[in-house]
């Protein structure tokens, strides 16, 4: 919604992307645009063409096919391309790619050296950077004599040195504590407003992906499942897939009908619940098949079940009940309320649709941007 | 096109591969290929059943009988010495392990020429242990001193691949597993490390007897006073002494003998070391267990082993050339420069350059092709000919040697540029391996960084990949260095007026019977050997601070 708002040329602009390792097939006609100044995530299982889909861009893997424009400029055009020297990029790697032979210091100048910088100059304007980074007391170290987190920091300013349009980063927080993680997003949050530069994230984690991006690319065998905001495509997931990718969620097939405007009736076993359903849309009568996330159900409710397993989490509980809609999660606010075993009531306040066999006469609810 | 700034830059990414591919390919068959088929042409004029005849019947067929089971036994001998070695520095508790270690690598850097000269001063009549003892042994000149020097020599092979072979498949954590599950020591042993280990053992089994059939150092030293021919010193005699085209036809049914057995060895092998890499379990290293005090006396008796292998026969070269004449006492009052001064005599001088040129030029030589082969990675083509420039490699110095004649003896007879063609081929392995290693080790992404921060792809490798591969470079061109400096086999054969190697000069001089002069001479190569070693040594710490952190 707000990205639609406003309309610069994008930062990055993929069309029809299609690559493939000798046979097997790793992006399939993938279209993505990434708007100026924009952070996107781009989420997925591992082996979904994440790592792929960044090197495509940064120029490391030649796309069989597909045009990438990078700040309105083509750099890829089918089998004609800019090398990656020539693309206005920079790369945050996933084990850091440190040079081993370089200083932290030397490291970060080496983009600004090859812009045509004279090397004081270079080096000075790299040890602004590690300041910034909060290691520039690590400047004369060599890679093999930094920590991991130095050694990701180091590789950020690397980055960040460069001064490019659009940042790439694969999986860079990947076995970092969560504090250092923490620290690194807001490090990053504050460089990319000051830059104005869109940023290309790939990630296997949902909540890192929610953390730093504007907008979710979910990427399902090389081609895009859906793309939105991380409420979007939290609230409304296209599919089973895409809801369990991005949280925790139960599938319940049901008989409904409807219930006046954005809700619908519900029967478990016996009893009818009338709930809101996610969106405002409505399926017809028959048959649904329904998303239910812990948090949009409830303990306590007209609902029968039974306690199959309690998790406790701190702030709240999840309990697994055994329904007559078969087995569902649901959260109770505080500490667990019932105990294994126990029958206990329970309750729906909205559920989401998904697309299924069920519900096949209902239009799918794709939700875009 | 709808960009009407960009559009025009945009290019085809260039690749070098083919390029690279038709260049090495050329190499190979220029430095190989025809040498090789020229050889065969010449030896199969007759047909193969007259190879086959000359192979099994007379002086020759003896030759080849000697050579088939001395190699053998140092084959068997070698291995369980190297076995032996490398479970006391991998998997015992044994004090000095990491000295151990060095000095076995320090060995297998020794001339083997040297070596054999050694034993004869330590352990031969009249030799410094006759002379302490009044025990010398008869057996030395003849088949059991091949088999024995030649065995003492297998075994730092032997362990160096073996001992990487445990390194890199059988971590401790894997027997530590075993043992966890219930299984003892031995069968731990019996079910995890030897399945493991066996490409390992395989690959060892097939150096050293590929090392043992090709070797002509020991042979010619112990085994041509003795009249006991293998087939390198009857190649040898058939191409210096004889004139007669039969001989001629001779050592070229033998040069190809050498490659068929080679051939014969290696093949079964290549089936069993094609196991898979496992995967690094990245457990602590040591012991899977105290392995108790067994381990104090293997070690003890390993150094004793390299006491009696190494050390006594260089302490005898030693102190016969600081003696001022054979017969007196090894003692101080008797020492002298003089023996030196004898064996730097002009001739000395022009072998001795001749053998730093000829090793300088095939180090620099085999850096740049090694280089080209090593830069055309492990994939399809590439591979192909990275294998062959490793198998090149298991052919006979003397085979090349003979081959390289026939092909380019016409215009090149009797310089120094004909053995250089020959060393070029026998060495581009030694030069390959370790350069395709590091460029292997290099990780993509570190190229990567630099494209993308800006660097084009000639810079990239001016500033990356060019700093982080220098150790390496300096390592293969001095390990390429050393062996070249001593090399024997090869200049043998091809070498002319004014162009014997110091080796050479070696070798005539020990066939004269000039003792003392021979063990000079002999000293001053080990010492060219070991400053180059030394180099080699600081080279190698060098690489390992720029390996990459992980």
């Amino acid at each position: 919604m707000t990205a639609a708002g406003r309309e610069p040329a994008p930062a990055l602009e993929a069309v029809g992307l299609t690559v493939s390792y000798g046979r097997r097939p790793v992006l399939r006609d993938l279209d993505l645009a990434v708007c100026a100044g924009e952070a996107m995530a781009v989420l997925g299982p591992s082996g979904c063409g994440k790592t792929t889909l960044l090197y495509t861009v940064a120029g490391f893997t030649a796309p069989d096919s597909g045009l990438i424009r990078i700040d309105g400029r083509v750099v890829v055009d089918g089998p004609r391309s800019h090398p990656p020297e020539d693309r206005d990029v920079a790369v945050v790697f996933q084990n850091y790619a440190l040079w081993p032979h370089l200083s932290a210091l030397d490291t970060v100048a080496y983009p600004i050296r090859r812009a045509g910088q004279p090397r004081a100059e270079a080096r000075q304007r790299a040890m602004v950077l590690l300041e910034r980074m909060g290691v520039a007391a690590l400047a004369d170290r060599r890679p093999a004599e930094l920590s991991g987190g130095e050694q990701q920091r180091v590789g950020v300013a690397r980055a960040l040195a460069r001064g490019a349009a659009l940042y790439l980063f694969d999986e860079p927080t990947a076995h970092l504590d969560a504090p250092l993680r923490t620290v690194l997003q807001e490090e990053l949050a504050a460089q990319r407003t000051a830059l104005g530069a869109a940023v290309l994230y790939a990630t296997h984690d949902v909540a890192e992906a929610f953390t730093v991006a504007d907008r979710v690319a979910l990427l399902r065998g090389g081609a895009v499942a859906q793309i939105g905001s991380p409420q979007q495509v939290y609230e409304h997931p296209v599919d089973l897939w895409a809801a369990r990718l991005t949280g925790p969620a139960c599938a319940l097939d049901l008989p409904v009908a409807p219930a006046g405007p954005g809700s619908i009736e519900v029967w478990v076993g016996e009893v009818a619940a009338t709930v809101a359903v996610a969106g405002g849309r409505e399926p017809p009568a028959g048959r649904a098949a329904l998303l239910l996330r812990p948090e949009w159900g409830g303990l306590g409710g007209p609902l029968p079940g039974r306690v199959l397993a309690v998790r406790y989490r701190g702030p709240d509980t999840i309990y697994r009940l055994d329904t007559p809609a078969g087995q569902v999660e649901v959260r109770g606010g505080g500490a667990p309320r019932a105990a294994i075993g126990e029958r206990c009531g329970w309750a729906m306040q909205r559920v989401g649709l998904l697309p299924g066999p069920a519900s096949a006469a209902a239009p799918h609810p794709v939700s875009r941007g | 096109m709808t960009d009407p700034v960009a559009a025009p830059s945009l290019r085809r990414p260039t690749s070098w591969t083919p390029a690279g591919l038709v260049l090495v390919s050329a190499l190979l068959v220029l430095l190989v290929g025809i040498p090789l088929v020229r050889l065969f042409a010449v030896a199969l004029e007759d047909g193969p059943a007259a190879v086959g005849r000359t192979l099994r019947t007379g002086a020759t067929g003896q030759a080849v009988v000697n050579t088939v089971w001395t190699s053998l036994a140092v084959t068997v001998l070698g291995l369980l010495g190297g076995a032996a070695a490398a479970f006391v520095t991998e998997r015992s508790r044994a004090p000095g392990r990491g000295w151990l270690r060095g000095a076995l690598l320090a060995a297998l850097l020794g001339a083997p020429l040297v070596s054999a000269i050694g034993w004869t001063r330590a352990y031969g009549p009249g030799g410094l242990l006759d002379r302490l003892v009044g025990l010398h042994w008869d057996g030395l000149y003849g088949p059991a001193g091949i088999v024995v020097v030649g065995a003492a020599g297998a075994v730092p092979v032997g362990y160096l691949v073996i001992a990487a072979s445990l390194a890199s498949r059988v971590e401790p954590d894997l027997e530590r597993a075993a043992r966890a599950c219930g299984a003892t020591a031995g069968l731990a042993a019996r079910s995890v490390t030897l399945p493991l280990a066996r490409p390992g053992i395989a690959a060892a089994a097939a150096l050293v007897f590929v090392t043992g059939l090709n070797a002509f150092e020991v042979p010619a030293v112990l085994g041509i006073p003795a009249g006991f021919p293998t087939m390198t010193t009857r190649i040898y005699q058939d191409l210096t002494l004889a004139v007669d085209p039969a001989a001629f036809a001779a050592a070229a049914a033998l040069a190809v003998g050498l490659v068929v057995i080679a051939v014969i060895a290696i093949a079964p092998v290549d089936a069993l070391a094609g196991a898979g890499r496992a995967p690094r379990t990245g457990g602590a290293a040591g012991a899977a267990t105290a392995a108790g005090r067994r381990s104090w006396g293997l070690a003890a008796a390993l150094w004793t082993f390299l006491a009696i292998t190494v050390a006594l026969p260089m302490l005898a070269l030693v102190l016969v050339a600081l003696t001022r004449a054979v017969g007196l006492a090894p003692v101080p009052a008797n020492w002298t420069l003089a023996n030196f001064a004898a064996a730097l005599d002009g001739h000395t001088y022009e072998a001795l350059s001749n053998s730093v040129l000829l090793a300088a030029g095939a180090a620099t030589g085999v850096l740049l092709i090694g280089a080209l082969s090593a830069a055309l990675g492990r994939a399809g083509v590439g591979r192909v000919l990275g294998t062959a420039v490793t198998m090149t490699f298991a052919v006979a110095g003397s085979t090349l040697a003979v081959a390289v004649l026939l092909a380019y003896g016409g215009s090149l007879r009797d310089t120094l540029a004909i053995i250089l063609v020959a060393y070029l081929a026998k060495f581009w392995a030694l030069g390959h391996r370790p350069l395709a290693g590091a460029a292997e080790r290099l990780p993509a992404d570190l190229v990567r960084a630099g494209r993308v921060s800006g660097a084009g792809a000639a810079t990239a490798v001016r500033t990356i990949v060019g700093p982080l591969l220098r150790p390496a470079l300096g390592a293969a061109w001095l390990l390429v260095f050393l062996f070249a400096v001593h090399e024997l086999t090869i200049s043998s054969l091809l070498y002319g007026p004014g162009t014997k190697t110091l080796a050479v000069v070696i070798l005539d001089r020990q066939q004269l019977g000039d003792v003392a002069v021979t063990s000079a001479l002999s000293v001053l190569l080990t010492l060219l050997i070991a400053a180059a070693a030394g180099l080699l040594l600081v080279a190698r710490r060098a690489a390992g601070r720029r390996s990459v952190p992980t």
